[in-house]
């Protein structure tokens, strides 16, 4: 084969299993835990399952597919990153790689603000073990009050600036360095291998201890487990033919598998032509969905019904990830026996579940760096650990100015959409279906069925541009026009926007020199 | 909860534990636990 023959040796995963679980571990973060249920439970309840199943079908598993395939396609050529895989794809138009920054962009962006995000579930951990969140657990106002203090927004009783919060960034960020150093099968593979169980047995256990709760105050008799889950499960029919049901459910699938993010191509990139994509990718997607719908769901709303009641779900279910996770949770723990020793575990599941992303995220910029510039990878790896530690800091410093959210919006958000379109409509109409149909079943260990033929060519990339266009009309047009941000926070929304421009313009100067000193010696 | 959100919950569970079923299954019959080299 061509490929084989061009390739140089590029490093490899140690098991099937392995790969699986990096797959699936940088899928599985916060989202699953906390974004899901609250989406659910907005969004028709049980009734939300049907589009949002319809989703998985039709988008999430066929563009998992399709950055399996590609990355290992683009990997046989020796390209582990975006830029390179696209190229590969289509070699006569010489802007693809261009767009294919984006799936180093992204990444990169969302490691900057997401790193300070697991921080603050390690700092919480620890509180949880020490009894300081004990000590503040009992009233909502305690609580925002010590989350707003650990942040450095508000001086206060237990805070007195941004210490506590910088140190466990600290250790947060080299315990991700050093995954990030130690490689793909030394590194990311073996974190995995065990964190992924782990989480797994974390959820279970708060599962059924959740699931046990029964009715924690009988003078609210009504405020059950059982209503909680009625609350998330109960079918509201009528929210069918509502649009933004549709659009919350594929939204919440396309974030949920890290599709668009660039990380999976890179992950596939590392296969050999002869090893299986078509049942890897519907695995990792489906260990995704084991851990968003049966324990994410099992978790946070039923336990937020039963010790908050009917009058109050709505409000928690619509106050946002942060809250939920931050706020009423350790509210929750607090009215149960041992309730600490809970809330350790939960905030020691969602640290796992955020560094087996975060230490994905650094891959497709090392895969970069080492495939188009020569560079070995430990070196590497250290130049893109000292860049995003230097870019953690705006979001860090200036939360309270909504940095991160903007961030969060380009990075985290319309990137990923973006690339997600790119992705469907360079497979199937560029690539060409049939082409890519016998590269997805080289050497599958199941027969896709040929349905996926149609779906992937005509109603994946509609829908994928459906959403893009919706979600701009409904969400992007106001933040890009700063609808909303205060006179004093502006400036620092614009220094973002230019920061995150020249970065984007840095990395495309890179891609423009790496082809240039590529076609020096030969067109790969 | 009412009888739609026992359906809807038992057959989305249920889905999903197959599906995971059937993926692992396959899997770990021909791959197993160790290192494929």
């Amino acid at each position: 084969m061509e490929q084989t023959k061009t390739a140089p040796k590029r490093e490899g995963w140690g098991s099937k299993l392995g790969v699986i679980l990096a797959v699936a571990g940088s899928a599985v973060g916060l989202g699953n835990f906390l974004r899901f249920p609250s989406q659910a439970a907005l969004n028709g309840g049980g009734a939300f399952m049907i589009p949002y199943f319809i989703s998985l079908l039709i988008l999430g598993i066929p563009l998992m597919w399709v950055e399996w395939t590609i990355g290992r396609y683009g990997g046989g050529f020796g390209h582990g990153s975006a830029p390179g895989i696209f190229h590969t794809m289509w070699k006569k138009n010489r802007f693809i790689k261009y767009f294919g920054v984006l799936g180093i962009f992204a990444p990169i962006v969302i490691l900057s603000y997401y790193t300070y995000i697991e921080s603050w579930l390690l700092g919480y951990a620890w509180f949880s073990v020490s009894g300081k969140l004990s000590q503040v657990a009992a009233t909502e106002q305690g609580m925002r009050a010590f989350l707003t203090g650990y942040q450095g927004l508000l001086p206060t009783d237990h805070f007195s600036g941004l210490g506590y919060a910088y140190l466990f960034f600290l250790i947060t960020f080299a315990l991700n360095a050093w995954v990030i150093y130690r490689g793909l099968k030394g590194g990311i593979e073996k974190l995995c291998n065990w964190a992924m169980p782990t989480l797994v047995i974390c959820g279970i256990i708060l599962t059924v201890r959740v699931l046990t709760i029964g009715t924690p105050h009988p003078e609210t008799p009504d405020n059950t487990i059982l209503n909680g889950l009625g609350y998330l499960w109960n079918p509201d029919f009528k929210a069918l033919t509502n649009a933004k049901v549709w659009l919350a459910a594929a939204g919440q699938i396309f974030f949920t598998l890290s599709i668009g993010f660039g990380v999976i191509m890179t992950y596939a990139s590392y296969l050999n032509k002869r090893e299986d994509v078509a049942l890897s990718g519907l695995t990792a997607s489906a260990t995704n969905e084991f851990v968003e719908v049966i324990l994410g769901g099992s978790i946070v709303i039923p336990a937020a019904f039963a010790f908050f009641g009917s009058a109050r779900i709505v409000e928690i279910a619509q106050s946002g990830s942060f809250n939920i996770g931050f706020v009423t949770m350790p509210m929750i723990f607090n009215q149960i026996p041992a309730g600490m020793c809970f809330a350790s575990i939960w905030y020691g599941l969602l640290f796992l579940a955020g560094i087996t992303s975060s230490v994905s995220m650094a891959i497709p910029a090392i895969a970069f760096l080492e495939d188009e510039f020569n560079i070995s990878r430990k070196k590497a790896a250290l130049i893109t650990i000292a860049i995003v530690f230097f870019l953690c800091q705006p979001a860090i410093l200036f939360l309270g100015r909504g940095v991160m959210d903007e961030l969060d919006f380009w990075g985290g958000t319309f990137c990923l959409i973006l690339a997600g379109a790119i992705e469907a409509i360079l497979f199937s109409w560029v690539f060409g279906m049939d082409k890519a149909w016998e590269e997805m079943h080289h050497g599958a260990e199941m027969s896709v069925p040929s349905v996926f033929k149609f779906i992937l060519r005509y109603i994946t990339p509609v829908y994928l541009l459906a959403i893009l266009g919706f979600w701009l009309y409904q969400e992007g047009w106001p933040v890009i026009l700063m609808q909303g941000v205060s006179v004093e926070n502006r400036p620092f929304i614009l220094w973002t926007r230019i920061g995150l421009l020249l970065f984007f313009g840095l990395l495309s100067y890179l891609v423009w020199h790496a082809w240039k000193k590529r076609s020096t010696v030969t067109d790969p | 909860m009412k009888t739609g959100g026992w359906i809807f919950l038992i057959l989305s569970w249920g889905l999903l534990l197959w599906l995971n079923g059937f993926c692992f299954y396959k899997i770990l019959r021909h791959h197993g636990l160790e290192d494929d080299d």
